[in-house]
């Protein structure tokens, strides 16, 4: 089957997140360097020291959800449909033209619906069993991130997938696309990540002791933890036959990804395996790492993930390091989306030719130094970029994505 | 200039020492004043927040997080919550 294999293609991109929502906006606000945090409102927040977060606040569910009623849908599982209406519409289809054809929908999640579960428990503590909310347990089921989608668009011929695969879900639903457009499975993928900002998450992190007061510093001397986030980033991929056919304007060429699960401890990242992720990225992409551009790190800002991830690199790239940057510092950790937007910003800086900065930077740290291109984007010729999705649990992901008129061809692994 | 900080009463460390075995699955009898959390009972970082989340909401303290580096048996579990008691 290796001379089977098809090229895939990034064609459009859907985005909801802090910074801005449509592909638009986000580039936009990537470009400025624009930071989404802010005071949490999702939630109460008393009895915590300090609470920001990078809160969508502009989020209008009905302008995008109109073949079921948004109520049926949490809001993760919202922002997921928004942002594959938006995919599909920037890629210049029909939703007609994607119902015709077979078709994978694979969403990355870290909480789900955790957020109404929030709400349940908050209820059932207060009020007892008796109170529930028939229509907000029924939308816990973190299948409806993908399923929702499928409704929403009318798809028939289609599989079905949520992928829960934490902070790298996103990256782990994506190269999950690859697989089945490069194999001729399916010929179009609506994939990538969706999570909402939770009182659970935000409390966890924070007693581990992750929460930035103020904002998220990757790479910096002072970083003190991460923000959550919230959002989805939703990447419609195609073969290239199928792209160049419609003459579909085309962000980026899909190279490949890798994997690693290591399973080594619950919270703290293992170097030895993201370095083993990175290199079968490589390896599936047909590059080397010489030949990367610019790494958009997992880069959450914490003392832990920082210095291992930039351990790692280093592991795989030797004393050349490419410029690493980390998207977090402005639109939060989004969880299973984290890595689906990044993937997006990816597909942007290849289109657009810049490399995001990492914004509220003033001191690298020496622990993990790279130049993280502080706070101001850059122009950049760029041809292969890297990006990394590494999660609780030893889960990493890592894909690979190059500019497709010069992107060499990708060897199968 | 040194202050003096009060001892924890009996029912005080008993209650600690309750919290502690509770949250690393250890018989009472299992658990000594300076055996090691970490290297004899098995105790992962998790564990040791979930204790130090505990002491929080049942003496009504604050402990910081830099103080887990000395909470590394039930000797200095009582130090630093008669420390935080204090203040």
């Amino acid at each position: 089957m290796t001379g089977a294999r098809h090229r895939v293609v990034v064609t459009g991109l859907g985005v909801v997140t802090s910074i801005g929502t449509g592909v638009d906006a986000f580039a936009a606000g990537l470009r400025a360097g624009r930071s989404g945090a802010k005071p949490i409102t999702a939630f109460d927040t008393t009895g915590f020291a300090y609470s920001n977060a990078c809160e969508i606040t502009d989020f209008d569910p009905e302008a995008w959800i109109t073949e079921q009623s948004p109520d049926d849908l949490g809001r993760a599982a919202q922002f997921a449909v928004a942002a594959s209406r938006m995919a599909v519409a920037d890629a210049g289809l029909t939703e007609e033209q994607v119902r015709g054809v077979r078709s994978l929908v694979s969403v990355g999640t870290t909480d789900g619906e955790s957020r109404d579960l929030d709400h349940l428990t908050g209820l059932q503590v207060t009020s007892g069993d008796d109170v529930l909310d028939a229509v907000v347990a029924r939308r816990v089921w973190p299948g409806r991130l993908s399923a929702g989608i499928v409704r929403e668009l009318g798809l028939e011929d289609v599989e079905t997938v949520t992928v829960p695969t934490a902070c790298a879900a996103g990256n782990y639903a994506v190269g999950y696309g690859y697989d089945a457009i490069s194999s001729g499975d399916v010929e179009m993928a609506l994939c990538g990540g969706a999570d909402a900002l939770c009182r659970k998450t935000f409390t966890g992190f924070y007693r581990l002791g992750t929460i930035a007061p103020d904002v998220c510093r990757p790479f910096d001397a002072d970083r003190q933890g991460i923000l959550t986030g919230e959002g989805a980033g939703i990447l419609l991929m195609e073969s290239l036959e199928s792209a160049l056919a419609r003459g579909a304007r085309i962000y980026a060429e899909v190279l490949g990804y890798g994997l690693s699960c290591d399973a080594s401890h619950p919270v703290a990242p293992d170097r030895d395996s993201i370095a083993r992720c990175i290199t079968a990225a490589h390896r599936n992409a047909g590059i080397e790492a010489a030949d990367v551009d610019f790494i958009s790190a997992h880069g959450t800002g914490t003392k832990a993930n920082d210095v291992t991830e930039v351990g790692a690199i280093r592991q795989v790239f030797g004393d050349e390091l490419p410029r690493t940057v980390s998207i977090k510092s402005m639109i939060g950790h989004t969880m299973g989306a984290a890595s689906a937007l990044a993937s997006a910003a990816c597909a942007l800086a290849l289109r657009d030719g810049f490399i995001p900065p990492t914004v509220n930077h003033r001191t690298t740290d020496p622990e993990c130094a790279v130049d993280c291109v502080p706070n101001e984007a850059v122009a950049a010729d760029l041809k292969v970029v890297q990006n990394n999705g590494l999660a609780f649990g030893g889960n990493n992901a890592v894909l690979v994505l190059g500019r497709w008129d010069t992107a060499p061809v990708p060897t199968v692994a | 200039m040194t202050t003096q900080i009060p001892a924890l009463d009996e029912t005080e460390q008993g209650q600690i020492k309750d919290i502690v075995c509770d949250i690393l699955e250890l018989e009472l009898d299992e658990v000594t004043d300076t055996s090691l959390f970490k290297e004899e009972h098995d105790a992962d970082s998790l564990r040791t927040i979930e204790i130090l989340a505990s002491l929080e909401r049942t003496f009504g303290i604050t402990l910081k997080q830099s103080e887990l580096s000395r909470m590394v048996n039930l000797a200095g579990v009582y130090a630093v919550v008669a420390e935080a008691k204090a203040q």
